[in-house]
């Protein structure tokens, strides 16, 4: 970086940031860094020194990149039309190649098929050596018995093979998993180069020695491959390659790649002023322009360079102005105050509840509301048929949205045995049930005593002046049955007829499951017509 | 040595000596405390030498029968001081010592035998006869030791041990003697005040009008534990920062943490395939769709701004957008999702809210990482609002939150433009360290909802911040509820700090 900007490390780093890169640590020889999304053409140190270039001033306006016209040819057919139509080639020459520099394409590749090319799905590129092939090269459909030497193996190995037994055919045969027309890119002789978007040949395998290069990008989409290998060459012409142009034919219609000519979007001077509230004159506004290398024409157009494939509309113009000009540049102002704020009812009511829990000496304790399914089902052995799962969890701890607080209270004490008693926690959220448009929220509060003379009678009392303070009136109790409680000593609690929870000591089987050697009382009321689902 | 103030058990234990040595079971059944309690103080206060004690032998007598002659005499008394031998012999029997009784009778002069008409008769001559030995006897009943027997009554005693009607049985006890420093500190204890004031004492205050003494105590003597009931640090923080957003004049706002990605990820320009979406770092509901979403009204404006850019004169993603992606229900990753509906909400006028809950994202737990969080994340609706307001706002929000100074980098989100990432100057730690997001929302975003006006939008998460107000390494930990970090954890507010 330091020879491709001409800055000291510590002005390098320092600006970094500004260009939108967070700095994730450096050490002796190297920074790692993280770009966005938005900008694949700082997959290289070549596009994030062309930026930094434009952002410190010793180089600005639209880096020009120009493809000599070349002569060598890709045919492409319409077998591949449904499955990967689209081909956009390059070649650039005389490139010295270093192991740096080969470590830079080969992870420039990687993070263009994950971002743009959407795990190959989208775009797939392939880098090789010009040499050993022999034009014209064709793109065309090949059966599943078709055999070549794939990177990586010394043997020929056919495209079944492939598909089932390399890593990359593991990792994207899904991609071709509805079709039997497997593209492939082969030479005059045969040569195979590519089998997009899975492997590589092996014959034309980019090696320190190789001097000049040839680009493939396989696309489903004409525009993402066009975009994908503008960043390419960009970056390769940083590198020292003479871009040529490759003619691909589709039949009759012939398409010459790369496209490098930048594009044009009128500029509203009014719209990026009101966006940034930055006042600049016309030539402030192109001198911003330039710093993030793009430019201002005579006629009023924003000049944007083919990698920048993230301008969509006039904002994202506005936002290239404000960081040529300098983000630490900008003074913050605050907007004109308006009416007073307020709270939402609902949680407000709810936060007193909690807070009357606290005086009563509960420990709040707060629980992810995706729990498993032993503490949520099968330690209070109910049926989990009306369960809510989520997709693909990443570990089964988090798997299922709990309909009730009580078993993650009761998986809580079961953390806490080896913790003074007695213990008294209370947590207030969110429940989960099926129902409407497919999920129904509640909000309920719930809590546990656990000591060795806890009883019905301590979680009444609790329960009786929580009502009693927050709803203004008594419960009345009744016998009921619920899968948490023990049979005989629960009761459903409700206020004038209307039910509002439950209450009751465990059942000792959910008390054993819990790993719990002390008797538990508790309550649970739903709030859900008194206070709305709240965070 | 230091005084140190009598215990209330050592105090009573005293007053039993204070009448002389006790032995150690009648200290117990004087002083009315329990035997571990007398025991250990009697091992303080002779420790302190208030007390010497010696170890003492006590024999325990059981009369095991009753001695026949006292039978006899019984007997020959309800005969009227005259009784045949048959008769008497009748009354003891043979086997329950007749002989030996009227043998005993007899060589101490208590009777005298005649011969009469039917045989020989018994008379009482001494009417004292066997006094001596009824005396003992009732003593032996009451359960007197051998030391409680007279020494004129141990001779006779020794002959009932001697003919075995009484056992005799052995144990070594403690005697405890109070010392003069003992009788003079709880002389000096006794002056020192009453132990515990009761309604009669304060009724005589209450009468006299004087005060009166308490003992004092051993100040330093630990107490039991006791633990107020606490909110949890998350809710606290949640608390912190509601108050911070009213202060600045922003109302709450809430939603639901199931959500169709429609309002998730579409209404905030999230192409339909950007990584984000993906199983691997999303939680969907699995089987479940929200039916009702169709491409119609605020949808369809979505749907053609994210194909072709509607009427914002954007380029849009260029793809064909489907409605059943949109179905999807999917936990919220973000509560932009629950913004954005305010905005819609706004109807384009004035609107300052904000939205403090949790987010979901598929992620496996480590120290830096949870699949459950919370993000506090707010927006301004207003004409002429741009890049300088919500730095603005930015700063007056992290400076109440304790951060003294706000900049902006450049960032990326789908759904803003200009976007800005937050860093923030925590005078704690000394650092800048990075503090969520922050942009302007998109036309694409605004537009399709029926908001021209602009609109600043920003979130960042709460753990983060939380973690260091408590000084913590591991995110898990907030989340373990173990009770005893909860009970005895710092304040999130750092009030240590201010002292």
């Amino acid at each position: 970086m330091e020879r491709l900007t001409g800055l000291p490390k510590d002005k390098i780093l320092d600006r970094l940031p500004y260009l939108g890169l967070d700095i994730e640590g450096t050490d002796k020889e190297s920074v790692r860094i993280e770009y966005n999304p938005n900008r694949p053409d700082y997959s290289t140190d070549y596009g994030i020194a062309r930026a930094m270039r434009g952002l410190v001033g010793t180089e600005l306006g639209v880096k020009q990149y120009h493809a000599a016209a070349g002569k060598e040819q890709v045919l492409a057919d319409k077998s591949l039309a449904k499955v990967r139509p689209f081909i956009a080639c390059a070649v650039a020459r005389k490139l010295t190649l270093d192991e740096e520099t080969i470590r830079q394409l080969i992870s420039m590749q990687e993070d263009l098929h994950n971002g743009i090319g959407r795990k190959r799905r989208k775009v797939a590129i392939g880098l090789h050596d010009l040499l050993p092939i022999t034009f014209p090269v064709y793109y065309s459909a090949k059966d599943a018995k078709f055999a070549f030497t794939p990177l990586g193996s010394e043997e020929q190995m056919t495209i079944e093979e492939i598909l089932q037994t390399t890593e990359t055919g593991q990792a994207y045969g899904h991609i071709l998993a509805d079709t039997r027309a497997y593209p492939m890119l082969y030479d005059s002789k045969g040569v195979v180069l590519s089998f997009p978007p899975i492997i590589n040949g092996l014959k034309t395998k980019v090696e320190t020695s190789t001097r000049d290069l040839f680009v493939d990008i396989t696309s489903t989409d004409a525009r993402l491959g066009d975009e994908a290998l503008a960043i390419v060459c960009s970056a390769l012409a940083d590198a020292g390659g003479a871009l040529e142009t490759v003619t691909v034919s589709y039949g009759k219609k012939k398409v010459v790649t790369p496209q490098l000519e930048p594009s044009r979007m009128k500029f509203d001077g009014e719209l990026a002023q009101a966006v940034t509230g930055l006042s600049l004159t016309k030539k402030e506004t192109r001198d911003a322009l330039r710093r993030s290398r793009l430019d201002l024409d005579p006629k009023g157009f924003a000049v944007i360079p083919s990698y920048r494939v993230d301008i969509l509309h006039q904002v994202d113009l506005a936002e290239e102005v404000v960081i040529g000009y300098g983000l630490d540049k900008m003074t913050a102002t605050y907007p004109p105050s308006g009416d007073a704020g307020k709270f939402d009812p609902h949680a407000s009511f709810l936060e007193g509840l909690c807070l009357t829990m606290a005086e009563a000496g509960f420990d709040e304790t707060m629980s992810f509301d995706l729990v498993d399914g032993a503490s949520l089902y099968g330690n209070f052995r109910r049926s989990s048929d009306s369960r809510l799962e989520v997709d693909n969890p990443r570990t089964a701890e988090h798997s299922l949205l709990r309909d009730s607080l009580l078993p993650s209270l009761m998986a809580v004490l079961g953390r806490n045995t080896k913790n003074e008693y007695p213990q008294r926690v209370f947590e207030a959220g969110k429940v989960f049930a099926r129902g409407g448009s497919g999920v129904t929220e509640g909000v309920s509060i719930a809590a546990l005593s656990a000591h060795s003379s806890s009883s019905f009678t301590e979680a009444k009392m609790y329960l009786e002046a929580l009502v009693k303070k927050h709803l203004g009136e008594l419960a009345d109790t009744r016998p009921a049955s619920h899968w948490a409680f023990a049979e005989g000593r629960c009761a459903e609690a409700l206020i004038r007829g209307t039910p509002l929870g439950y209450l009751g000591e465990v059942k000792p089987s959910a008390l054993a499951a819990f790993g719990l050697d002390v008797p538990v009382c508790g309550f649970e009321l739903d709030l859900s017509k008194r206070s709305k689902p709240q965070g | 040595m230091e005084k140190t103030p009598l215990h209330p058990i050592e105090r009573k234990v005293l007053a039993s000596l204070a009448d002389g040595p006790n032995v150690f079971e009648r200290l117990v059944s004087s002083s009315g405390l329990l035997p571990d309690q007398v025991r250990r103080s009697i091992s303080w206060l002779s420790s302190k030498a208030l007390v010497t004690t010696t170890e003492v032998t006590s024999v325990e007598l059981k009369l095991v029968a009753s001695p026949p002659e006292l039978v006899f005499l019984q007997s020959l008394r309800e005969g009227g001081g005259e009784s045949s031998v048959a008769r008497l012999r009748n009354a003891l029997g043979e086997d329950r010592g007749f002989g030996a009784a009227m043998g005993r009778a007899i060589s101490a002069k208590w009777v005298e035998v005649k011969e009469g008409m039917m045989g020989q008769i018994v008379l009482l001559k001494d009417q004292e006869a066997g006094k001596d030995l009824e005396g003992l006897v009732v003593l032996l009943k009451k359960g007197v030791g051998e030391a409680g027997v007279p020494e004129a009554q141990r001779g006779t005693l020794a002959d009932l041990v001697k003919r075995g009607l009484v056992e005799r049985k052995e144990t070594k006890t403690v005697s405890v003697t109070i010392t003069p420093e003992g009788a003079e500190a709880l002389k000096s204890a006794e002056d020192q005040g009453f132990e515990k004031l009761t309604p009669e004492i304060l009724s005589s205050v209450r009468a006299t009008g004087l005060d009166v003494k308490l003992r004092p105590i051993d100040v330093s003597a630990s107490a039991p534990a006791f633990h107020p009931g606490r909110r949890h640090p998350v809710k606290e923080l949640i608390a912190e920062v509601r108050e911070v957003y009213l202060s600045m004049g922003f109302s709450e706002i809430t939603g639901d943490a199931v959500q169709p990605a429609f309002w998730n990820f579409d209404a905030l320009f999230t192409p339909q395939d950007h990584p984000a979406r993906d199983l691997q770092d999303t939680f969907y509901v699995k089987g479940v769709r929200d039916e009702r979403l169709s491409r119609s009204g605020v949808v369809a404006n979505v749907a053609a701004a994210h194909e072709a850019g509607w009427q914002t004169g954007s380029k849009g993603w260029r793809y064909r957008w489907n409605v059943e992606e949109a179905r999807r229900l999917v936990l919220r990753t973000h509560n932009t999702a629950v913004t954005v509906q305010a905005t819609r909400d706004s109807g384009g006028a004035e609107t300052r809210v904000f939205s403090v809950a949790r987010v979901y994202r598929n992620e496996s737990l480590d120290y830096k990482h949870l699949a459950e969080l919370h993000q506090m994340e707010g927006i301004v609706v207003g004409d002429g609002l741009n890049l300088r307001h919500l730095m603005g706002v930015l700063t007056k929000f992290y400076g109440r939150l304790g951060m003294s100074g706000v900049k902006l980098w450049p960032s990326y989100f789908p759904y803003t433009e200009p976007s800005m990432q937050v860093m923030v100057y925590y005078d704690k730690v000394g650092k800048w360290l990075e503090m969520g997001g922050s942009g302007v929302f998109r036309p694409e975003v605004t537009w399709p909802l029926g908001v021209r006006k602009p609109v600043i939008a920003w979130g960042c998460g709460l753990e983060r911040l939380l973690m260091l107000r408590l000084g913590m390494e591991d995110i898990r930990e907030l989340y373990d509820n173990d009770l005893g970090w909860l009970r005895e954890r710092k304040e999130i507010a750092g009030t240590q700090d201010i002292l």
